[in-house]
């Protein structure tokens, strides 16, 4: 059974999947429509949702088929990029606490990539605590009113849908005042705008709401347990960034970089050659730890909070890559001229913000620290104060 | 190929557990930095004869278990957290080289010994600042001079296995006798109380050199010692964890267990990571071994390379997260802190391993 699913998986793959192309911005119309059809050709020949249940487009298969369709398609670099957060973070999450109606209505349309999600949680005064939100949604009539500002916001541009956190109990401590909701995000109200980072590109956006009309059938889970399902996603959230692996291209894997070296001659540096073998060594223990999270699930044993093991251990290896690929430009990566050397240093200046995306390392650690280890939490002056007496982000003491 | 343990390694793992637990609790370390004696022979007895740990590596022809690679690590994983002193490394080490020579005599009258445990083995392998042997004349006829240190249960072992270089560079294994004339053994001052060394000297001392590619089975050696290096490591390491992990969830300061306090979690968190990608590179390297020996030699420099420090620096923090008390001698946490420096250095350090790694990988 599953080894039928190996050969129809690769013999499908050997089929359809293109080669990556030199343009690897996925936001673009063109990129966007290819990245469509390429996903609507998945589910149509039965590849997309391999552990979803066949009510909402899935294919109800096990983790088996799911590991071997990761082990068949690592081989090739899909053009799915757009869909990646829909499905694995918002998807998950309707899957595990969505209404029935929700399930039915959006997840067959988001696996076969018609409708594109965002996830719409930080905001410019609520970062790691989250839960210090401060959108609001105030009910009105069979509608919620939604008004604020989320940021970091990766895919809002080419969005359809997002799921939002939003206050709807101010006088409640914070974790208890919070609901999430489906938002269409080409409501009248939503605005949309780029925001540049520390590299000068605009990956990610900041997402303003002007009393933006939800119906209430777009509540997720209950009102004011909107905490419980930002939890589930964000767990999703961190073991999809945990286990996605780096992609091949990256100029500081240690390929990349093994070839940078010799290029510019400095492997007969003993330091150079040292970094480079350690970057090899741990981004080798990276991917078998990814690997056998993966084999654990498969055994019935689900990675839960590991998952924050598995981001965290990510991030420090972008920021040791990062130092390597510095050690080997030496005075190279203070002035350059040439695009080879360009790439490198844009992914050297990116390599701190995987350890912010997605929840900072500081924050996995905490996870690490009271989930694996079961440490007592922090002491946390702020969970039984009512929302509305709390001081929040950058807010000056009153 | 997979990582996770099979029910029958999980059912070994068990066994040693207890058995470590049961014969070899670490108040039986006490008592050995208290007597001085190198390790207890009726553990090692029992290691040996009961539970066959000599002959795990050694094919079922010669008297072993022929249980492989990836049953070794997980015994000396056991092993490792319990930090059990044997003089089990030098044994695997010799039997590892004379699995890989081609001298059929020498294998014939001395693995069965080392499998069941009555003849102590090993190998002396030195560093570039351990010394070296040269050897003169041939075959069963070889003097060899030099003198070699840190020999891991060089003082115990009755059978030594010499690598010398002759006089044309050409380099042999030289199989010694504990009584061979001209040979002393000295122990040293190991700086980890569970593991014996001492300095090996030759003068003019006779051997005969075994039949085969001496610089091959050298190789191999290293990497099983990387492999057994590793999960000793990788055990001693999660016990830490696990003790200080303990420790932070009931000990009391400022009106918190301690582990609330973003200084001690975040630390032990860090711990945790780097014992979760070690362990993982351990797993893949114990595989290796059974499955896919051409890629054994990177996987065990890979998993030596994730643990040799991230153990050592696991066990400064068991010492610093207890505070005082972890600094006392009778608290457990200097036996780990010494056993994580000796662990990392010998056969060949971290910096050792990053070279042969960086040569293996066309750096």
């Amino acid at each position: 059974m599953s080894e039928d699913f190996r050969a129809r998986a690769r013999a499908w793959l050997a089929a359809h999947a293109p080669r990556r192309s030199a343009d690897e911005d996925d936001s673009t119309a063109t990129g966007l429509a290819e990245q469509k059809a390429f996903q609507a050709r998945l589910y149509d020949d039965g590849f997309a949702g391999i552990t979803w249940p066949k009510e909402y487009g899935g294919q109800g298969l096990t983790s088996a088929e799911q590991i071997i369709w990761s082990q068949e398609s690592r081989h090739y670099d899909l053009p799915t990029g757009a869909f990646f957060i829909g499905l694995s973070m918002p998807g998950n999450t309707l899957l595990e606490v969505g209404s029935e109606a929700q399930k039915k209505r959006y997840l067959p349309k988001m696996l076969r990539g018609e409708e594109i999600w965002c996830q719409l949680f930080s905001e410019p005064g609520a970062g790691s605590d989250v839960a210090s939100l401060q959108t609001t949604a105030i009910r009105d009539g069979d509608e919620w009113v939604l008004n604020g500002q989320k940021v970091w916001t990766s895919g809002a541009q080419y969005s359809d849908f997002g799921a939002i956190l939003a206050r709807t109990d101010p006088t409640k401590p914070k974790h208890n005042g919070i609901s999430m909701f489906i938002v269409d995000m080409h409501a009248p109200g939503v605005t949309i705008r780029p925001l540049k980072v520390a590299t000068g590109h605009s990956p990610f956006n900041e997402v303003f709401f002007d009393n933006v009309r939800i119906p209430a059938e777009n509540l997720i889970g209950e009102e004011n347990k909107g905490w419980d399902a930002a939890v589930v996603m964000l767990r999703h959230e961190r073991i999809a960034i945990g286990t996605m692996g780096a992609p091949r291209s990256n100029p500081l894997a240690f390929d990349s970089l093994r070839d940078l070296a010799a290029g510019l001659g400095r492997t007969n540096d003993q330091g150079v050659r040292r970094s480079l073998a350690e970057l090899y060594a741990r981004g080798r223990a990276m991917s078998l730890f990814a690997l056998l999270l993966r084999e654990e699930t498969l055994a019935g044993r689900p990675p839960g909070a590991r998952g924050s093991v598995a981001k965290l251990a990510g991030s420090d290896l972008g920021r040791f890559a990062g130092n390597v690929a510095a050690d080997v430009l030496g005075d190279q990566l203070a002035g350059f001229d040439s695009e080879a050397i360009a790439g490198v240093n844009i992914a050297i200046i990116a390599a701190p913000g995987s350890a912010i995306a997605g929840g900072t390392s500081e924050i996995q650690r905490n996870i690490i620290g009271e989930r694996v280890l079961g440490l007592a939490k922090d002491p946390g002056v702020d969970r039984a104060t009512p929302f509305n007496q709390l001081r929040v982000g950058t807010q000056r003491q009153q | 190929m997979a990582l996770i343990l099979t029910e029958e390694e999980q059912a070994l793992a068990e066994s040693v557990r207890k058995f470590v637990a049961d014969r070899s609790p670490l108040t039986s370390l006490r008592q050995l930095i208290a007597s001085g004696e190198p390790y207890d022979p009726d553990v090692w007895k029992q290691m040996t004869a009961q539970l066959g740990l000599a002959g795990l590596t050694i094919p079922e022809e010669y008297g072993g278990v022929g249980a492989g690679k990836s049953a070794l690590s997980v015994v000396l994983t056991e092993l490792g957290a319990g930090l059990v002193a044997s003089p089990l490394l030098g044994c695997v080490l010799a039997a590892e080289v004379l699995l890989h020579l081609d001298d059929t005599a020498a294998r014939a009258e001395l693995l069965p010994k080392i499998a069941d445990g009555g003849l102590v083995a090993t190998l002396v392998m030195a560093s570039a600042a351990g010394g070296h042997v040269t050897a003169a004349g041939s075959g069963d006829e070889v003097t060899l001079t030099g003198s070699v240190s840190p020999v891991l249960d060089g003082a115990e072992a009755s059978v030594l296995l010499v690598p010398a270089e002759n006089g044309d560079g050409r380099l042999g294994v030289c199989l010694v006798d504990g009584g061979a004339a001209g040979l002393s053994r000295k122990r040293l001052t190991a700086v980890d109380h569970s593991r014996s060394l001492a300095r090996v000297e030759l003068a003019g001392t006779p051997a005969r050199e075994l039949a085969g590619d001496a610089t091959a089975a050298l190789a191999a050696a290293a990497d099983l010692g990387n492999l057994a290096l590793a999960s000793e490591s990788a055990g001693a390491m999660k016990a830490c964890l696990d003790m200080t992990s303990a420790y932070a969830r009931i000990r009391v300061a400022f009106g918190q267990p301690i582990g609330a306090f973003q200084a001690v979690k975040h630390r032990l968190a860090d711990m945790e990571k780097s014992w979760e990608l070690g362990y993982a590179a351990l797993r893949d390297a114990a595989r290796a071994g059974d499955a896919e020996p051409g890629r054994f030699g990177v996987a065990a420099a890979v998993a030596r390379v994730m643990l040799a420090s991230a153990y050592a620096d696991a066990a400064v923090d068991t010492v610093q997260l207890h505070g005082g008390i972890g600094f006392t001698w009778e608290h457990d946490a200097h036996l780990y802190y010494k056993n994580g420096l000796s662990n990392k250095v010998l056969l060949g350090g971290p910096g050792d391993q990053l070279d042969r790694l960086a040569d293996a990988l066309g750096i």
